[in-house]
């Protein structure tokens, strides 16, 4: 039952597909696909190193701009970033980058390249809340301008959100991977610690230069009809229970879904590949507005979910959901034997001395509160870019300067 | 599906088709050479044949391959030398052959070391039944200095070896040439005068085509070693073609009976190296690449270009582009071409202004906001590689302008 579940679904390119994938690209003047990515990665440099056979000169540009770089090979929803403005769609299709940067990062592994390096230590010590991408790439980038770095998770596992993207999308042994080479940087991490609860910000930013805030989007969200029902299970609990027991978990023939993000697509195509027979879908946009990359609804359709747009819940009564379409008149009404609301996520900053104005912290310049030894980024930090992996990059990358200017740095 | 007659009459001999396998290791037995004529080659150069006291002894492994990007068999290193089969066996298989396929060409290419083994294979490859001799002068692979290539640099020794196949038989006969030399007129000549009927060019062209990087050694490597050894495919076609124009355009030479050799995988291929006066042609690499059967698309290829050219009969073709080709002092220099951009093509992808500027005049300006290149006129000197980077097209030929106090017309101009 769990075989398909723990199987990349999307296989990746052997060293001829690769170069003919690589010979497609145009090789632009000004390509567009590096003015967007939010990682700030040049696709158009590493496409071109792999046309040229230079391998590992692709593993360095990818790895020095973005220290998950396996991960958002696997995970980034391109089509809205580096290859929205490829050229090549001029002729026929933009280049598939996500699936060469798999490549490269597969190849980078293969050799066991060490491609990032400490800075000279500068003696200056930063505490990191939460181990997200958005942490995982600010330890990075903070120990290669010389900082000291210590991670603290309130989980066992390291990782935050990567640990819920399922396995036949991102499997865990690519996430350790990354991982193992931050630590391998010096980074030093603490699981099963959560700031303020066992450690408290007070001991932290006593003992460190600065203490940088990234909790993430942790918790799912309720809707108040379905509260206390006992047929109802969150989405991010469901998709972290299935990949915490690489799949080996019961799920009952006949599940409703309530969301449309890259979240409830995870759910679907996960109840479908654990063996699911019927997968309705219900989703408050319609596809014209549709919130989930596409490649995913895709894949979810290529799958047999049945994806109903439209539609709000109306009224629950145990496993009988009855839904109203918000445009047109009609009702429509679903019994399910499970139902997963995957209806967002939010941050749990208790005891972390912020507040939250519409889940984001709003207390002064992009990545600062209003206590000067504290930073953000991640989810709760204001940024340009959807929540996403590669989001979450951009802005540890970029609190880093801030940080490193705010204790002296360049 | 179309039909037209692909004969063609070269050194008296009839062909049904002009496409042979040339001499090497795709007509290396019976078999192989039966096979080639069921699926349609009009004739067949057996794989050389030598001497009895000649000891073939092959290297293993033998072949290595050229690539760029995705692409394999760009070029083609073969070690292979002359038939390791004995006399025997060899003369066994052209009676049998003969025997079995009389409307088929079947030629014999025979490869002496002295006066006596050139003459003396000549009669024995009559007898057995060939149509026509090939004398290979150019193998560049040959472990003995007495014979192949260093005999095909030599026109002396060329005439004197012509001389000796003809004592041997009076069967039709072409010289195969080598290309391992600056002017291949003077050899030409000396066959001829020594009394072959035609050339055949190009053999291969000595090569060494990649470097095993970690061990140092070319490839491929030979116990540790490698050789210096024939290339051929695709990318030796601009070499051939070069050849066989310039041994066309030498008036004592001027029509000169050809079989053309040199990267043939295509019938444009094939049309080109008859446009420059080649009336059979001979095959190799492309076959090692992708077996016998790419001479359905070529021979179809080819009909279908002679109903587009209105042409009834392929010799009407040879040698049609020969006065085309002039010597460079002779081109038209009175005028430039400049670029015209078909912006409904264009992908924007600013190709032609890399190459404009970094191996041109820099003459394309990018307009980068709206990603649009334009050309400036005062800079541009009608090069036209733009032209050739544009990945779709969109790059043509456009205005001409006539250089200060010069006589050609624009209107004259012929694009």
């Amino acid at each position: 039952m769990d075989s398909n579940y723990k199987k990349e679904l999307e296989p990746g390119f052997s060293p001829l597909t690769v170069c003919e994938e690589a010979s497609r690209c145009l090789l632009c003047l000004d390509a567009p696909c590096s003015k967007a990515c939010p990682a700030g990665t040049s696709p158009d440099k590493f496409i071109r190193s792999v046309r040229f056979r230079n391998f590992k000169g692709a593993a360095e540009t990818i790895r020095e701009n973005n220290a998950l770089g396996a991960i958002c090979a696997r995970v980034c929803p391109t089509e809205k970033y580096c290859q929205k403005g490829c050229s090549r769609s001029g002729i026929d299709r933009p280049i598939d980058i996500g699936r060469i940067q798999r490549y490269v990062t597969d190849y980078e592994e293969s050799l066991k390249m060490e491609i990032l390096k400490a800075g000279k230590a500068n003696g200056k010590k930063v505490a990191i809340v939460g181990s997200g991408p958005s942490a995982l790439q600010a330890a990075v980038s903070l120990r290669s301008l010389g900082y000291a770095v210590e991670v603290f998770e309130k989980e066992k596992v390291l990782g935050g959100m990567l640990r819920l993207i399922p396995e036949y999308r991102l499997p865990d042994r690519v996430v350790d991977k990354e991982i193992e080479r931050i630590e391998k940087l010096g980074v030093k991490f603490h699981v099963g610690e959560c700031v303020g609860k066992d450690v408290k910000l007070e001991e932290l930013k006593k003992a460190f230069d600065a203490v940088l805030l990234a909790p993430g989007y942790s918790y799912g969200k309720m809707l108040p009809a379905f509260e206390g029902n006992p047929n109802v299970v969150l989405a991010v609990d469901f998709l972290r229970e299935v990949k915490a027991k690489k799949g080996e978990v019961k799920v009952p023939a006949n599940v409703l879904v309530v969301g449309g993000g890259d979240v409830a697509m995870d759910v679907v195509t996960t109840l479908k590949l654990l063996g699911v027979e019927h997968v309705t879908d219900v989703v408050y946009e319609q596809f014209k507005e549709f919130k989930a990359s596409k490649k995913e609804l895709e894949g979810a359709q290529r799958l047999g979910v049945t994806i109903m747009d439209g539609y709000v819940p109306a009224k629950v009564e145990g496993k009988v959901v009855s839904f109203a379409h918000r445009e047109i008149k009609g009702e429509v009404k679903i019994e399910a034997d499970k139902i997963i609301l995957a209806v967002g996520q939010y941050p749990d900053v208790s005891g972390l001395g912020v507040e939250l104005v519409k889940g984001e912290v709003n207390e002064g310049k992009k990545y600062f509160t209003k206590d000067p030894k504290v930073f953000v980024c991640g989810d709760i930090a204001k940024s340009e870019f959807d929540k996403t992996v590669v989001g979450g990059v951009r802005t540890g990358k970029e609190v880093a300067l801030y940080i490193d200017a705010a204790l002296g740095g360049k | 599906m179309i039909k037209k007659d692909l004969s063609i009459e070269f050194l008296g001999v009839k062909f049904e088709n002009p496409f042979c396998l040339s001499s090497s290791p795709v007509g290396n037995c019976y078999d192989m050479c039966k096979k080639a004529y069921e699926v349609g080659w009009g004739g067949v150069v057996f794989k050389t044949i030598g001497p009895k006291s000649y000891f073939i002894d092959e290297v293993s492994p033998r072949f290595d391959k050229l690539n760029k990007e995705n692409t394999p068999f760009v070029g083609f290193k073969n070690m292979e030398q002359i038939a390791e089969h004995s006399l025997e066996e060899n003369l066994r298989d052209l009676r049998k052959l003969k025997k079995e396929f009389p409307n088929k060409v079947l030629i014999a290419s025979i490869m002496g070391n002295d006066e006596k083994t050139w003459e003396d294979l000549a009669r024995m490859v009559e007898e057995a039944g060939a149509d026509m001799i090939e004398m290979n002068l150019s193998c560049p692979q040959m472990t003995s200095h007495a014979m192949g290539s260093d005999v095909g640099t030599n026109p002396e020794l060329c005439k004197k070896y012509c001389q000796a196949v003809k004592r041997g038989s009076k069967l039709p006969m072409m010289a195969k040439m080598t290309p391992n030399i600056t002017d291949m007129v003077p050899v030409a000549l000396a066959c001829l005068e020594g009394g072959a009927d035609g050339i055949a060019a190009i053999n291969t062209i000595k090569s060494i085509c990649n470097i095993d990087l970690d061990k140092k050694i070319g490839l491929p490597i030979v116990d540790g070693k490698s050789a210096i050894s024939g290339y051929s495919g695709k990318a030796v076609k601009p070499v051939a073609l070069r050849f066989l124009q310039q041994m066309r355009q030498d008036p004592r030479l001027k029509d000169l009976p050809i079989s053309g050799i040199g990267g043939i995988e295509t019938w444009e291929d094939a049309a080109e190296f008859i446009l420059v006066g080649a009336s059979t042609l001979q095959v190799t690499t492309g076959i090692m690449q992708y077996g016998y059967r790419i001479v359905e698309d070529m021979k179809n290829g080819l009909m279908h270009y002679m109903e587009e050219q209105g042409v009834e009969h392929l010799s009407e073709l040879v040698g049609l582009a020969n006065k085309n080709i002039i010597p460079a002092e002779n081109l038209n220099r009175d005028y430039i071409v400049r670029p015209t951009f078909d912006y409904d093509k264009c992908v924007k992808c600013g190709r032609c202004y890399i190459s404009c500027y970094d191996g041109g005049h820099q003459a394309i300006e990018w307009d980068a906001e709206n990603r649009k290149p334009t050309c400036n006129k005062d800079k541009c000197v009608g090069c036209l590689l733009c032209g050739h980077v544009c990945p779709v097209g969109a790059i043509s030929k456009g205005e001409i302008t006539i250089k200060a106090g010069r006589k050609t017309k624009a209107k004259d101009v012929r694009l």
